[in-house]
């Protein structure tokens, strides 16, 4: 569950990044969090990974009070989501076999589960025949793969995507989404994207929250265009 | 954490040395030559310092008593000697035996010595002190018991010994800082190009959760291990150097043995040690250049 409660994020460079923000999203729930350039969208990013923590205000995220979250605890409270960034952020010296395991290896897990999970994963992404190539011999839609199976391999509660599909052809774009649903309906996966494509939010629907200069102006649910067809 | 994740984090950090080729190699080689003139340093210092002790042992006052001293004057004289913890050695010189000693040390005038109706030589203690900065205090503490005429001490020798051994240790101390200092900047350096080279790394370890520890040993393997191979390469060259000075000073030892020289202390006795020590003080060194870069430059 992630739960924001009046939540301000001063800069020092003057700028109000968010204002009186109160939230709660729900275990299992796929929101889409929308907004303009500069709306506030990756300062929620940043404080719901306690990149950043608030001005004033409470944030807590499965089960964290992030305010209070310090030193190596950061790192555990990390373990627990998952992250799926706009520019993929894979290690190009590492095959996508390795980019999963790592994230493994972090976590302490042994050897024999790395064996076991990384093909899993690689799996659900339909990326196991890759396994041994390198994220550059790879198209910006299967790198994106390769960034969600990573975000998987520690079964986390939540996934964040941050523009997840910022880098890629609009075709693959609904792949791309279509994959995350696929998650949160099978696994129950709580699903937080936050893009800028307002055509994606409208063809899969759901609960959409849009901030606009800071704070939230719209929260609720719509429907989706490929519910109607 | 488990086994196979050191490994895999040991493994990483020594990888890096070779990604890290030239930078690595720089700092391999400062800490080389700096590991090999500590390695020297401190060899020549062990040296002097067994030279200076041996020359120290040759140390000798010579306490020269009143004429007419009474036994029991002698026997106080001699009790307060053996109590004082800087004298090491006592030994009492007769005026028969002092007598004696000059007869022998002056073979060619000896018939003189029969035209002397009484011994003129006085009876004299012949004491050794443990330590020749010490000197000075023991003669006063002789001079003021009773029954003491004079006493005769090496006060120059034992100024010049003291000089030498604190100059040299001091410029030994000097060079050995500044070679420290130098070779901590050379690794911080090359970690710090490592760590730049991998900050993309770093940030998405960051995000996926990595601990501090874990983001970190791989550089303080890498400065350990380069830190390592420099002491191990060094421990070589010192052994060529050392042996080369040996075999130059053992020819000519007669010379040498002049100065209280009584021969340099064979590598093989200390060759594991400073193998050790070298190896110890270049991952310390290594440790400790990584400290400053991964403390200031990796803010994780």
């Amino acid at each position: 569950m992630v739960e924001l409660k009046n939540v301000n994020v001063h800069y020092s460079s003057g700028v109000d990044a968010l204002q009186d923000v109160n939230l709660r999203i729900n275990d299992g729930e796929f929101v889409f969090i929308v907004g303009g350039s500069g709306a506030g969208k990756s300062t929620l990013v940043k404080l719901m990974t306690r990149e950043i923590t608030p001005t004033s205000g409470r944030v807590f995220v499965n089960g964290y009070n992030l305010a209070k979250v310090k030193g190596n605890k950061i790192a555990k409270f990390r373990r627990s989501i998952g992250m799926v960034f706009q520019d993929f952020r894979l290690i190009q010296e590492l095959n996508v076999y390795e980019n999963v395991a790592f994230v493994l290896r972090i976590a302490d897990q042994s050897t024999r589960f790395i064996k076991q999970r990384v093909p899993y994963v690689l799996n659900l992404v339909d990326l196991a025949h890759k396994a041994r190539s390198k994220p550059k011999e790879l198209s910006g839609g299967e790198q994106q793969r390769v960034a969600i199976a990573r975000a998987l391999a520690n079964d986390p509660g939540l996934i964040i995507a941050d523009e997840p599909t910022g880098n890629i052809d609009p075709r693959l774009s609904y792949e791309i989404v279509e994959l995350l649903k696929d998650i949160n309906r099978s696994a129950g996966t709580t699903i937080i994207m936050v893009t800028h494509e307002h055509d994606l939010v409208k063809h899969f629907g759901g609960r959409i929250i849009n901030i606009q200069d800071g704070s939230i102006t719209f929260d609720d649910n719509i429907g989706g265009s490929d519910e109607d067809e | 954490m488990r086994t196979s994740n050191v490994t895999y984090l040991v493994k990483k950090g020594i990888s890096s040395v070779w990604k890290n080729l030239l930078m690595s190699f720089a700092s391999f080689s400062i800490l080389m030559v700096s590991l090999l003139l500590v390695g020297c340093s401190v060899l020549l210092m062990m040296n002097v310092n067994t030279i200076m002790k041996n020359i120290e042992n040759t140390n000798e006052i010579t306490i020269y008593l009143e004429e007419g001293v009474t036994d029991k004057q002698l026997e106080h004289i001699r009790s307060v000697l053996d109590k004082n913890d800087d004298i090491t050695e006592v030994t009492y010189h007769s005026k028969e035996q002092a007598l004696e000693d000059f007869r022998n040390n002056m073979a060619e005038y000896s018939e003189l010595l029969d035209y002397l109706d009484e011994n003129p030589m006085p009876e004299a203690f012949l004491v050794r002190v443990n330590d020749l900065t010490k000197i000075r205090h023991v003669v006063d503490t002789i001079n003021s018991i009773e029954g003491v005429e004079k006493t005769k001490a090496p006060y120059d020798f034992a100024s010049i010994l003291i000089e030498i051994r604190n100059t040299f240790s001091l410029i030994a101390g000097a060079v050995l800082l500044a070679l420290v200092v130098v070779s901590i900047v050379i690794v911080s350096n090359t970690i710090r190009t490592s760590v730049f080279a991998r900050r993309n790394e770093i940030s998405i370890m960051r995000y996926v959760g990595a601990t501090s520890g874990f983001i970190k040993t791989p550089f303080f393997v890498e400065g350990m291990f380069i830190g390592i191979l420099a002491g191990a390469a060094s421990w070589g060259l010192t052994w060529l150097v050392y042996d080369s000075v040996t075999s130059l000073f053992s020819a000519d030892l007669t010379l040498w043995q002049m100065f209280g020289f009584f021969g340099l202390i064979p590598f093989d006795d200390i060759m594991w040690i400073v193998l050790a020590v070298n190896c110890c003080a270049g991952a310390l060194l290594g440790a400790v250049g990584t400290v400053f870069s991964t403390g200031k430059y990796l803010k994780v």
